[in-house]
This record gives C-alpha cells, sequence and structure tokens, in this order.
C-alpha cells in the first residue's frame, strides 16, 4: 500500500510541467541538451531509473550481508539479508548518474543506501563516503539514516522544487535543475516574456570571474572554503573540484580562463576526450606549449591525473591541476 | 693579610649557604609535616636569602593560594614566572589570584596564555583555570570563546548553580561575571543556563522543551531569542532562526551580535541583499566587534565590492585570528582581487590552521 502511494506521489511529481520547455522558445540549443546531462537528470524516479532497468537484478554482499536490488514492475525493491532477517524497501529516488545511490524511507526517515550502483562496473558497491562503515544491525546494513541538512542539501542540488524554506517538499520535486536553479529570475523572465512583456533577463553567469564561479559552482560541488572549514583533507577530497581547483598554482581568481566554465558547459555533459581540454589549457600556456618537454596535447592525461582508491571504485579528475607526481597527493 | 680577608668572606658566603640550606630543608618539613604557617615563615626566611628560588616562590604561591591570601599568591607566583616563564600552571595560578584580586584583565592574558599553552595544564590545574577563564572571556565579550572554555564543564559538575548561570550568561551574550548579575536578569541567566546544559546533554525533547520554557518565561529577556536561534541553527533549521533573530532584534535593536549573525545566517542562504544592509549597521554599531565586520566584508565581497571588503575581513582576522572563517574569506577576497601570491599564502594558512587549530 505505501509503496503505490509513493508511486502516485512520484508519477504527480513528474507530470508537473518542466519550466525548462518554456525557455526552450528562445535557448533551444541550452534546453536540448540540458536535461540529458548529468545536472538535467540529477533524480530518477521509480518509473525512470534507467540503470535499475536496464539490471534488474543486481546483487552484492559485504561484511556477511546480501544486498539486492530487483525490478517489480515499474519500480526497484532494495534488500538487504543477513541469512536470518530481511529488510526491503521499495526505492524512493536514486541520485545521481555517475554513480547512483539509493534513497528510501524507513520509519518515517529517509535512508541512504549502503551499496550503489557504479557504471564502470556496471554492478554494486559500497557507496562513496561508507567504506569505513561496517555495520552492525540489519538496519544500519541497509544504509544511514540521513541527517535533516544533509538530506535537503541533496535534494536542493539534484532536483528542482523539493525544497521549500529550507525544509523538504517532496510532493512538488521535480528531477534534476530547472533553468531557474542557475540563473535567479528566470522563470520570472520567461514567464513575462511568454505574455508579450518585458523582463529584464536573469544576471549573466558568463561574466563571473573565476572565484565567483568556483563559489557558484561549489554551492553544490563543494566551496574551497567549506573543504577547510568541514576539514575533509586527503584522498576523498578529489571529488570536489571547486577546492581542488583553487589549490593550483595556475589558478587565478580574477581569470576567467581558469573558471570552471573554461573547460565545463554546465548545458552539455563533459567530453570524454582529453585533447578536448587543451583549448582551456593553450588559453594560457599558447598554442605551442614551450613550457611542457613532454607532450603537445592531451595535457590533462599529466596535469589532471586520475584518482583512484583502493577502497571504492569511483574515479575522480583531479582539478588541482600541477606537475603530477606518482603517489603524490598534494592537499 | 690577604687570604685571611679571602678566609673571611668564604667563611661569611658558607655560612649563608648554610643558613639557606637549613631553611629550605626546614620549609619541605614543615610542608610536608602539614604545618602550612610554618612553611610559609621558612619559605620567606630562605627566599630572602636567595631570591632565585624558583622551588620557594612555588611553594610559597601554593600556601597563599590555599590560605585564600591571593595578593601574597600573586607577588609569589609572579616571581615564579619571572624565573620560569614557560610554567603554564604558574600562568594558571597566577592568573587565578590575579581574578580572585579583580585584576581581571591581567587574569584573562594569563588564563588564555596558559589554557592556549603547548604543554597544557595539570587535571587539577585545567578545570578551575578553564572555568575563571570562561567568565573572564564572557565579561570580555569573547562568547565564542567562552562556550568553548564553559560547556565542557557542565557533565564535570552537573547542576553546580555557578556554573549553571555563567554558562547562561554566556548563552545569552551578557558581558557580565555571576557575581556581578543583576537580580533582574540572575532568573534567565540561570534558565538560559539550565537549558544549555540540556542541550549539552544531547536529550534533544528535553532540550525542545526546555527552549520553550525560557521564550515562554523570559521572552523579552536580552538574547534569549537569539540563543534560541544558535540552537536552531544547530539543528539546521536556519529559516527559523532567522525569524527568532528578527525578534530579537526587535526587541533589542543595538543587538549588533544578533544582527550579525542574521546577516551571516541570510548570506548563507543566498539572501544577499537582505543580508547586506544588516550586515553593514552591525560593522557601524559595533566597530570593534569582529563578527560584524566579517559579516559586513563577506556580504560586500559577495556583491563584488571586493576592495572594500578586504580591510573588513582583514580587521576581523586580526582581531581573532583563530577564526577559521575569517582567514577563507580574506584568501577568497584576495584570489577576486587578484593579489595572487596572497592569496595562495592566505589559503595555505587557512589549510594550516584547519589541521591546527590551536596553532594561533
Amino acid at each position: 500500500m505505501r509503496v503505490s502511494l509513493l508511486l502516485l506521489v512520484a508519477a504527480a511529481a513528474f507530470a508537473q510541467t518542466d519550466p525548462r520547455s518554456t525557455c526552450g522558445g528562445c535557448h533551444e540549443a541550452q534546453v536540448r541538451t540540458q536535461p540529458k546531462t548529468a545536472m538535467g537528470i540529477g533524480i530518477e524516479f521509480p518509473p525512470d531509473q534507467a540503470a535499475l532497468k536496464a539490471h534488474p537484478n543486481l546483487a552484492f554482499e559485504r561484511d556477511g550481508y546480501r544486498y539486492t536490488i530487483e525490478r517489480q514492475g515499474d519500480h526497484s525493491v532494495y534488500s538487504v539479508t543477513d541469512g536470518k532477517d530481511t529488510l526491503s524497501l521499495p526505492i524512493r529516488y536514486a541520485f545521481g548518474t555517475h554513480m547512483q545511490t539509493y534513497v528510501f524511507e524507513y520509519e518515517g526517515k529517509l535512508y541512504e543506501s549502503m551499496v550503489s550502483y557504479f557504471p564502470r562496473l556496471q554492478d554494486l558497491a559500497v557507496t562513496l563516503g561508507d567504506e569505513r562503515r561496517h555495520p552492525r544491525t540489519i538496519v544500519e546494513a541497509m544504509g544511514r539514516e540521513t541527517a535533516n541538512a544533509e538530506i535537503t542539501a541533496c535534494f536542493e542540488c539534484h532536483g528542482t522544487g523539493g525544497v521549500r524554506d529550507g525544509k523538504l517538499a517532496l510532493d512538488s520535486l521535480r528531477p534534476g535543475l530547472d533553468c531557474e536553479h542557475c540563473h535567479t529570475g528566470a522563470t520570472a523572465h520567461a514567464q513575462s516574456m511568454t505574455k508579450g512583456g518585458a523582463a529584464p533577463p536573469p544576471k549573466s553567469l558568463t561574466r563571473l570571474d573565476a572565484e565567483d564561479i568556483s563559489h557558484f559552482c561549489g554551492k553544490c560541488h563543494r566551496t574551497w572554503e567549506e573543504i577547510v572549514a568541514n576539514r575533509q583533507f586527503g584522498v576523498s577530497n578529489a571529488r570536489f573540484q571547486p577546492y581542488r581547483l583553487a589549490n593550483s598554482k595556475c589558478f587565478l581568481g580574477n581569470d576567467r580562463r581558469i573558471a570552471c566554465t573554461a573547460c565545463h558547459d554546465p548545458h552539455t555533459d563533459p567530453p570524454a576526450s582529453e585533447a578536448a581540454y587543451d583549448r582551456s589549457c593553450k588559453a594560457c600556456h599558447g598554442v605551442d606549449q614551450k613550457s611542457c618537454t613532454v607532450a603537445k596535447e592531451n595535457c590533462t592525461t599529466c596535469h589532471m591525473p586520475k584518482i583512484r582508491r583502493t577502497d571504492t571504485p569511483a574515479v575522480f579528475t583531479d582539478h588541482q591541476i600541477r606537475i603530477a607526481k606518482s603517489g603524490e597527493y598534494p592537499n | 693579610m690577604r687570604s685571611v680577608w679571602l678566609l673571611g668572606i668564604v667563611c661569611v658566603v658558607l655560612s649563608a649557604a648554610d643558613d639557606f640550606d637549613s631553611l629550605a630543608a626546614r620549609a619541605t618539613a614543615a610542608r610536608e609535616a602539614g604545618n602550612a604557617q610554618e612553611a610559609v615563615n621558612f619559605y620567606r626566611q630562605a627566599l630572602q636569602l636567595k631570591p632565585g628560588w624558583a622551588e620557594g616562590w612555588w611553594y610559597l604561591g601554593m600556601a597563599a593560594y590555599d590560605d585564600d591570601a591571593y595578593p601574597a599568591c600573586r607577588e609569589a607566583f609572579g616571581k615564579f614566572l619571572e624565573l620560569e616563564p614557560k610554567s603554564a600552571p604558574a600562568g594558571a595560578l597566577l592568573g587565578l589570584c590575579e581574578y580572585e584580586t579583580g585584576a581581571y584583565r591581567e587574569a584573562l592574558g594569563h588564563l588564555t596564555a596558559a589554557r592556549t599553552s603547548v604543554g597544557g595544564l595539570p587535571p587539577e590545574v585545567e578545570q578551575v583555570a578553564r572555568f575563571h577563564h570562561g567568565l573572564l572571556l564572557t565579561a570580555a565579550g569573547r562568547f565564542d570563546e567562552a562556550t568553548r572554555e564553559l560547556r565542557p564543564l557542565i557533565p564535570k559538575a552537573p547542576g553546580n548553580p555557578v556554573l549553571l548561570t555563567a554558562v547562561g550568561l554566556d548563552a545569552l551574550q551578557l558581558p557580565l561575571l555571576p557575581k556581578d548579575v543583576p537580580a533582574s536578569l540572575a532568573p534567565a541567566a540561570a534558565a538560559a543556563g539550565e537549558t544549555a546544559a540540556l542541550w549539552v546533554s544531547g536529550d534533544a525533547a528535553k532540550t525542545t522543551a526546555a527552549f520553550q520554557d525560557l521564550l515562554a518565561r523570559f521572552n523579552s529577556a536580552p538574547g534569549v531569542h537569539a540563543f534560541y536561534a544558535t540552537y536552531l541553527l544547530g539543528e539546521a533549521k536556519p529559516q527559523d532562526a532567522v525569524r527568532e533573530l528578527r525578534t530579537e532584534i526587535g526587541l533589542n535593536p543595538r543587538n549588533a551580535r544578533a544582527r550579525a549573525l542574521l546577516a551571516l545566517v541570510l548570506e548563507r542562504l543566498g539572501d544577499v541583499s537582505e543580508a547586506l544592509p544588516l550586515a553593514a549597521k552591525a560593522a557601524a554599531d559595533a566597530p570593534d566587534l569582529p563578527r560584524a565586520q566579517y559579516a559586513y566584508g563577506l556580504t560586500l565581497l559577495d556583491t563584488g565590492e571586493t576592495a572594500r571588503a578586504i580591510p573588513l575581513l582583514e580587521a576581523a582576522g586580526r582581531a581573532e585570528p583563530g577564526q577559521l572563517e575569517y582567514h577563507t574569506a580574506i584568501a577568497r577576497a584576495y584570489s577576486k582581487a587578484g593579489r595572487y601570491e596572497d592569496a595562495r599564502r592566505e589559503r595555505r594558512a587557512s589549510i594550516e590552521l584547519a589541521r591546527n587549530p590551536d596553532a594561533r
């Protein structure tokens, strides 16, 4: 019964009009690509959980617990068992695309799944950040009860309309980030324009310098200040790009050539090719790149190494641009 | 003839040494036998012969402290520190004696130095030093530091009324010593202390009930709504904290701390346009309040007024060098201003401070 109600709520939310369609009248290119990006998707509701649809039977074992995720009709069920007891819950939300972590409700609280789906493995593994958690009960094995501030931030960064006045409002949650999320005033602008009126466009983000863009993107990807304040030192901070980038020797806060947006168009997914980023490097280091004696292309291959850890299949591109030395992780 | 003179001098010196050794031994024996007054007399005589005898000043100071003879205690530990300037226990005891003689400024200096010393304090001195340090920090308006000193003491002295009043004064941000609290504020301070004690205990239900009771009984008392706002912020309820801070400012329009905090909460919520004038007023009303300068600097930084932000942030950082967020904001400001080397230096300093909070 609870499953049905949850699915109804989710379906109703998804059926709401996506404001991006309005913006597409003028900003066609952005609106065509952005909803398909990781930020555009953000969260998947049960009927649309692509990875789980593609892999209807997933299983994983750790610490004496066996985890399964099984597709049942238009939703997936997350189960954990220790051989004696079993907990099974419908997955309410699938967060992320590069790694996918699941959120479900248990006794009125929202829990983050102990295991996540990793596309690189096409399989389940321990959720990033939970590597050192070793559950003692089946509830702990199932996942981690989320604190109010934490889960609110999750929905704020992965969806739209799910947080109102600082509190969860999941009845109005829509997946992904719509235009208003980054472009404050976009909705009013669009509504006015469609009625033939005039409304000032949202503030242009392209004019922000590197420091401001890092701070802006860092609201979800974590700012340099936040990582320092939370004392998140060590290799685990490789996932927080604004922090790593700001520690780069070549980071100039008032120079747009090193801003996040110099390499990343937020309306498209980042290109997979290393060569695609050479243009950004050459914007400062010149076309000939005389300073580099090793190579003239694919700069990021050496200067932004991939960070692989032994305790998680997750791989991150280190945004601390540097002459990288093997085994070294400056921070 | 010369040899006679020399012999005389040697005899006098030996005699003095003999007297000193004898007096020191008798002082030790009296102290160990529990004859405090006799020990003090011998220590005084011995120190007249040998004023550089650090051990003598130490025991003289301890005897005076045990006897509540604070001026004498202050003199003894002062002399001891001249001989052993790095002794944190002596600094703490000097601070305690200064506190008892009403020399609060000096006491705060010595207790702060002792509490932040590399070697720390022995347990028998640590708690009493921490308590008095907390009192003096509160009276000096350094509430964040006072909170860190006082609240860990609550589980160690449950129900202690003086401690609870001290914690309450800190919670309500009233720059007073417990002995100076006017009768009109004493019940609110005590109730705030009891509420803070529940908060420290981690009992969420009892803490919430205690706050509701505090608000009902002392709704217009200074600091009550701001105190509740800090609790709400800890509970990740910033919107509710904003409401309480607005109430606090409505009741106490001159509360620059509450106004600065409100500006910072609004800034964190992304409402910089509302935060900016609040921060500006807080900074103008309290030019010596680092948090107000920081709030104004931060909101100016957010609105692109980097050049105006930098001196405010720098001033806050100089006043409270241990506040990490001041330094991270300065780093951002330098970075935005294109001050590459300064930004790099401040980033390194911030990371170092985050790794070693006691380094500054």
